[in-house]
């Protein structure tokens, strides 16, 4: 099952299409397939709770039974800790599955967009999610 | 001293008159000082300013409309800086998902007036003679001079250059100069000159709603000068957080402009 069945489709788009500034505080997001999810199952290594981004260090299995890290970058503390999150949302050995946007170059990594736990807890990355309309269009013209 | 020869009486006498007289800025400076000295609180002044208190969010962060009727009529421009921003338009139409790539990747802060457009919120601070905004993103400082504490001809550039203000009515009028030429004076081009100058009025639209109407000039850049307006929500219990750019930063913009992401783990992470 994936975790789109969590956030309508169409809102889920939306959000991709308006919210590529957002991420891009002080960056561009054109290293990363903005938009495209891809999908990782795996065990939290370490969660970041760092500016100008949170960032997600992944373990994730491979197929033939060798471990690959993944480093996912995500929104800044300054809106994830306004939005349902905090520095021990997620913790050491914690299993997960995470959505995200993958880096264009094929490295394993990307920018987070939701992260749900073992325990069926779901926490949104990006403004748009449950909890929170999208932003209206002129965001698109926005830095 | 200068002026300890004067009898004190005289000095509080020529204060008086020209507080009476309904004097400028920086005979209002003396006049504050003199009161101090004269055992009036110079923190009474502030009770008289608007009430611009809790946490401003950008109001397109917020959910709300940002402008009146959508993006602003884009400004008229020099033909150097017509083709810097042909050629930014350009670029960000050939590569998905580009947003305007400057050093601010690399972690050096945005001078003004891009500061005031950053995606987390900001606060003011009010004290005897001066305004101060501390805006979390990047931990920026501008201070706003009210009362010729500071002679924009005497200081060096900055990023948030030197800010200049008086009160006309509720209304803040901010003017800034001395930004560093290598900074962006709107989304798309780098650069300007040292006449480059920032004019904004600011003041409370509704009581939670906060626009800054924001003019820039400068006769290298712009053909006329160009004026948009940025909305901001309040948020009463909401608290500034510490931004430290440098404590974890992936990203970087490298010297031809082009946007980067290490993945580099650092020992012990």
């Amino acid at each position: 099952m994936t975790l789109k069945k969590f956030i309508g489709p169409a809102l889920a788009g939306l959000a991709a299409a308006l919210l590529g500034f957002t991420a891009s505080a002080h960056h561009s997001t054109a290293m990363f397939e903005w938009g495209k999810e891809k999908q990782l199952e795996g065990v939290i290594d370490k969660f970041q709770w760092t500016q100008p981004h949170a960032f997600i260090w992944l373990k994730v299995p491979g197929k033939n039974g060798k471990e690959q890290q993944f480093g996912l970058e995500g929104m800044s503390p300054s809106w994830l800790g306004r939005h349902h999150w905090n520095s021990r949302s997620l913790q050491v050995g914690q299993k997960v599955t995470i959505d995200y946007y993958p880096l264009r170059d094929g490295r394993p990594g990307g920018f987070f967009v939701r992260v749900k736990t073992a325990d069926g807890k779901l926490l949104e990355g990006l403004p748009g999610g449950p909890g929170r309309g999208p932003p209206p269009p002129s965001a698109a013209t926005a830095k | 001293m200068k002026y300890s020869h004067v009898p004190a009486t005289l000095v509080a006498a020529a204060v008086a008159a020209a507080m009476l007289a309904g004097c400028n800025n920086a005979a209002n400076s003396s006049a504050t000082d003199a009161a101090a000295g004269a055992g009036v609180n110079p923190y009474a002044e502030l009770v008289k300013w608007p009430d611009w208190s809790g946490v401003w969010e950008p109001a397109r962060f917020a959910g709300r409309p940002s402008t009146d009727s959508g993006p602003p009529a884009p400004p008229k421009l020099t033909p150097e800086y017509a083709a810097k921003y042909a050629a930014f338009q350009e670029k960000n139409r050939k590569t998905p998902g580009l947003n305007f790539v400057t050093n601010v990747a690399n972690c050096v802060p945005p001078g003004l007036p891009s500061s005031m457009n950053q995606p987390y919120p900001f606060e003011f601070l009010y004290t005897p003679g001066r305004v101060t905004i501390l805006i979390e993103t990047y931990s920026m400082v501008r201070r706003i001079y009210l009362d010729g504490q500071v002679n924009p001809e005497e200081t060096d550039a900055s990023y948030q250059g030197t800010s200049i203000g008086h009160w006309d009515g509720d209304t803040l009028v901010v003017e800034t100069t001395n930004i560093l030429p290598e900074t962006s004076p709107m989304q798309g081009i780098v650069g300007h000159s040292d006449q480059f100058k920032v004019t904004e009025r600011i003041r409370l639209e509704d009581p939670d709603t906060l626009a800054i109407e924001t003019t820039v000039q400068d006769p290298a850049v712009f053909l006329e000068p160009y004026t948009t307006t940025s909305r901001y929500a309040r948020h009463k219990d909401w608290h500034i957080y510490e931004y430290v750019c440098a404590q974890n930063n992936h990203d970087f913009v490298d010297e031809h402009g082009n946007a980067g992401f290490s993945l580099e783990r650092k020992p012990g992470e």
